[in-house]
C-alpha cells in the first residue's frame, strides 16, 4: 500500500465522520429522517474502491470503539458494536467492500454517462442496501432473539430511504469519476 | 471538536490495562448468551449498572449515552415480547443492558491514547508477518484526527456558497465538491509524509 493509498484512506474515513456532522434530511414521503453519514458505504464503495473504501470503513470501526464520538448524533464507543444493531456497524465494511468491486467491474472511463450512473446505482442497491441488511438483520435476531421475519418488517420502513441513498450517492460518484477519478488507481 | 468518551479517574476499571478489559469484556459477552437463567442474567445487569454509575462520569451524560441504544433495544424487545414470550424478551433485556452497560463502562475508563497503543501492540505479530505495517495503524489515526475540522470547514464554506447564490443546501450538491475538494489534497499530504521519512521503507525494518 502506498502512503498515497492510506492517505486516502484516512481522508475518506474523515470524510464520513463530517457526513456525520451534517445534519439529517427529512424527506416528505418517507418516515425516517435521512442521515449524510449512512451514505458513506455507498460513497466509498464507488468513489475508492473495494479495498480502500473496505479500510476507510476498518478504520471508522476501530475509532468507534475506542470511545470516539465520530458516529451520526455523537455516538460512539464499545457498546455501540456490542449492542443490537452491531451486525450493521461491523457489516458496514463488507458491504462497503461488495459495493467497490461491484463499481471496478461495472464502471469505466469513457463509458457513456447512462451506464456509468446504471453501474454506480446496481453497486450501492447490492452493497450498501442487500449485503448491508443480510449482514444487520441475522444479527439483531441473534442478539436480541426478535424473530427475523418481525426484524425484516420492520426494515422495510428503511428501504424507501435507502433508494433515495442509492440515487445521491450514484450521482455524487459518477460526479468525483468526472471531476476526480480515483476508482480504477489501484489500491 | 472529537473528544473520546473516556473520563479521567482511578477506579480499579481505570488502572486495568486494556487488554484485560476487552478480554473480560468478550468472555462475558460470550458466556452471557450461553445462560438463560435469571439468577445469573439479573445479577450481571446489576453488577454492570453498579460498574457503570461509578466510573465517575456525570448521571445526566451517563443517562442521555445510553438513550439511544435503550431506545433501540425496548423497540426490538417490545416486538420479541409480542412475538414468542415476555420471559425470552425479559432474558434478552437484561443480558443486552448488562453487556452495553459493561462495554460503556470499559469505553469511560479507557483513554483513546491507550487504546490506540494497544491496537498497535495487538497487530504486531501481523507487522512481523508483514501482513500490515501496526505502524500505518496509529499514523491513520492520526491523519483522521487531524482532517476531521479541516474538512468540517469545507463543508462550511461550501454551504456558505450555496447560500451566497441563493441556492437550497441539499446534500446532492454538496457530497460531489466536498469528496473532490478533500480528496485532491491526497497527493500532497502523501508527498509530505514520505519527505518526512514517517513511514520507513520495509526492508530497512528488518
Amino acid at each position: 500500500m502506498t502512503t498515497r493509498d492510506l492517505v486516502l484512506i484516512a481522508l475518506f474515513t474523515a470524510i464520513i465522520v463530517v457526513l456525520g456532522l451534517i445534519p439529517p434530511v427529512t424527506l416528505g414521503f418517507i418516515p425516517v429522517p435521512i442521515t449524510a453519514q449512512s451514505m458513506g458505504v455507498m460513497l466509498a464503495g464507488c468513489i475508492i474502491g473495494a479495498k480502500r473504501g473496505a479500510l476507510a470503513y476498518v478504520l471508522l470501526v476501530l475509532l468507534v470503539a475506542i470511545g470516539l464520538p465520530v458516529l451520526s448524533g455523537g455516538r460512539g464507543g464499545l457498546a455501540i458494536i456490542q449492542g443490537p444493531t452491531g451486525g450493521f456497524v461491523l457489516g458496514w465494511i463488507v458491504a462497503t467492500f461488495v459495493t467497490g468491486l461491484i463499481a471496478e467491474r461495472l464502471v469505466k472511463e469513457g463509458q457513456s454517462e447512462v451506464r456509468q450512473f446504471a453501474g454506480f446505482f446496481i453497486a450501492s442497491v447490492i452493497g450498501g442496501i442487500g449485503v448491508l441488511y443480510a449482514i444487520g438483520m441475522p444479527w439483531v435476531t441473534a442478539v436480541t432473539g426478535t424473530p427475523l421475519s418481525a426484524v425484516a418488517t420492520g426494515s422495510l420502513a428503511f428501504i424507501p430511504g435507502d433508494i433515495v441513498k442509492a440515487v445521491i450517492a450514484t450521482l455524487a460518484a459518477r460526479a468525483v469519476l468526472a471531476g476526480y477519478p480515483l476508482l480504477h488507481a489501484r489500491a | 471538536m472529537l473528544n473520546g468518551l473516556n473520563i479521567e479517574g482511578t477506579t480499579p476499571l481505570h488502572r486495568m490495562s486494556v487488554r484485560m478489559k476487552l478480554a473480560i469484556l468478550l468472555v462475558c459477552g460470550l458466556a452471557l448468551y450461553a445462560v438463560s437463567s435469571f439468577f445469573v442474567l439479573v445479577p450481571a445487569f446489576v453488577i454492570a449498572a453498579v460498574i457503570y454509575f461509578t466510573t465517575g462520569l456525570a448521571f445526566r451524560e451517563a443517562v442521555s449515552r445510553l438513550k439511544p441504544i435503550l431506545f433501540t433495544i425496548l423497540i426490538l424487545l417490545i416486538a420479541t415480547a409480542y412475538l414468542t414470550s415476555i420471559r425470552e424478551a425479559a432474558e434478552s433485556f437484561f443480558r443486552l443492558m448488562a453487556i452495553v452497560l459493561f462495554a460503556g463502562a470499559v469505553t469511560a475508563t479507557t483513554a483513546t491514547g491507550a487504546f490506540i497503543d494497544e491496537i498497535t501492540r495487538l497487530l504486531q505479530p501481523l507487522d512481523r508477518l508483514g501482513l500490515v505495517r501496526a505502524a500505518d495503524v496509529g499514523l491513520a489515526f492520526g491523519l483522521v484526527l487531524r482532517f476531521v475540522p479541516d474538512i468540517f470547514n469545507h463543508y462550511q464554506s461550501i454551504r456558505e456558497a450555496h447560500r451566497a447564490r441563493g441556492l437550497k443546501v441539499r446534500p446532492l450538491t454538496i457530497l460531489a465538491p466536498l469528496i473532490i475538494l478533500t480528496l485532491k489534497d491526497a497527493d500532497t499530504i502523501a508527498m509530505a509524509i514520505d519527505a518526512r521519512g514517517f513511514r520507513r521503507p520495509r526492508e530497512r525494518l528488518r
